[in-house]
């Protein structure tokens, strides 16, 4: 069981209101380039021709200039125009009880998670899936399933049905969630056409 | 943030479900550079914990020019933020796949390698994908792409991260020069049999090719 962390998703929204106003101009052009910039040169960040990083100063730096960031600057909120502040503590906090193990799925094809720290010899669990992509109603079950019969994928994340009985699953429209719920239904289709009717999605 | 993520993320937690949080940084947007975007990757992953019930954080550092996941800088911001976090936290992080080119291409499947190379020696606990041609053309996905990102994470697990760079740079080195023409690929129905719903010949071919390259490059596939 989880814990409770230091903030609840209502401390956040009512720090937000109690917090200065900011054009979002001002957060977009000159806060977030600004404190990004000064971060990198306090750290000294410089990544080179690495894709990886192999050195445990670069990562421990680059985790405190993150850190000093979330901190000094703050969180924006676009509704309400305003900034919300938080501690270090509360941020550690959040760190210190969130999950670090949990388990997608149902039955015989669950999929745990568990920390893997650098390049364990354990690989990621492999969520297949269009990610979002359009796919047209007529082969939806068939797209997914494809993904779902592949033996080395853990988990599904759906496509997004691009029709509803033929109608454009259009936003702020009811065919957007009648076309959510029936990617749902698909989906639990291809699942058990592969065989595999637990899989998380 | 807005209020309605806010509101969504009060039902979530009411209902005790678990909860990814999805957030992609712009290379070349707003943050600026290599260095700068993987800073506020760090910050904002770190408030998704902390400020929103986040269980699992979906990551997602994107090219401004080309749309895609799969490029050198944006493999580079990945690949730095989720080791910097691994290395100082548990959290669980995910990382989601972009490619420039379709289905039933080598580059396709070759910017996929790149991806789950960089993700799995990187520490992260999930990859999710791929939207294949961006994630923006109708029909161009297919359950291939995510069998290489899963062969390709299985054979990375485990080996030397400065070993895993250098088959990077040969990786990224074949499709690089490819990023203003690269390959459409094909729709779902047209490298795929709707009938048993199996990749066709043609694909199957062009996957063979993939692991062929990725042989060559070093990766023991």
């Amino acid at each position: 069981m989880a814990s409770v962390r230091a903030l609840t998703i209502a401390d956040v929204y009512d720090r937000f209101v109690k917090g200065k106003k900011v054009p979002e101009s001002d957060w977009d052009y000159t806060i977030i380039p600004q404190k990004l910039t000064e971060l990198k040169n306090k750290y000294k960040l410089d990544f080179g021709d690495k894709i990886i990083p192999e050195d445990k100063k670069t990562m421990n730096d680059l985790f405190a200039a993150g850190l000093e960031m979330l901190v000094e600057t703050g969180f924006y909120c676009t509704d309400l125009g305003r900034v919300m502040k938080v501690t270090e503590e509360e941020v550690w906090d959040g760190i210190k009880k969130t999950p670090t193990k949990l388990i997608l799925g149902e039955g015989k094809d669950i999929a745990r998670f568990y920390p893997r720290r650098g390049n364990s010899p354990v690989k990621p669990i492999i969520q297949g899936g269009p990610t979002g992509s359009p796919i047209s109603e007529d082969i939806f079950v068939q797209v997914m399933q494809s993904y779902a019969q592949e033996a080395v994928v853990d988990d599904l994340v759906n496509g997004v049905m691009t029709t509803y009985q033929g109608h454009p699953a259009k936003t702020k429209t009811p065919y957007e969630i009648l076309a959510t719920m029936a990617e749902l239904r698909a989906t639990k289709e291809a699942r058990i056409r592969a065989g595999r009717p637990g899989l998380g999605v | 943030m807005d209020n309605s993520g806010m509101s969504m993320i009060a039902g979530w937690y009411l209902a005790r479900d678990v909860i990814m949080m999805e957030q992609m940084p712009i290379f070349g947007g707003y943050c600026g550079g290599v260095e700068e975007t993987a800073i506020c990757d760090v910050a904002t992953m770190l408030a998704s914990f902390a400020l929103f019930d986040c269980d699992i954080h979906l990551d997602g550092p994107i090219h401004i020019r080309w749309g895609i996941t799969t490029t050198r800088e944006t493999l580079q911001i990945a690949a730095h933020a989720a080791a910097a976090i691994d290395l100082n936290s548990d959290l669980l992080l995910a990382n989601q796949y972009y490619t420039l080119a379709g289905p039933c291409t080598e580059m396709c499947l070759l910017e996929v390698s790149a991806q789950s190379m960089t993700d799995t020696a990187s520490g992260r606990e999930l990859v999710s994908g791929s939207a294949s041609s961006k994630g923006v053309v109708k029909d161009m996905t297919t359950g291939m792409e995510a069998r290489v990102m899963g062969e390709v994470a299985e054979a990375t697990a485990g080996m030397e991260v400065s070993e895993v760079n250098k088959i990077l740079d040969k990786v990224l080195g074949l499709y690089k020069g490819q990023y203003s023409k690269p390959p459409m690929g094909k729709r779902f129905q047209d490298c795929y049999d709707l009938k048993s719903n199996t990749p066709t010949y043609e694909h199957m071919k062009v996957y063979d090719k993939a692991m062929e390259t990725l042989r060559e490059c070093g990766l023991n596939i």
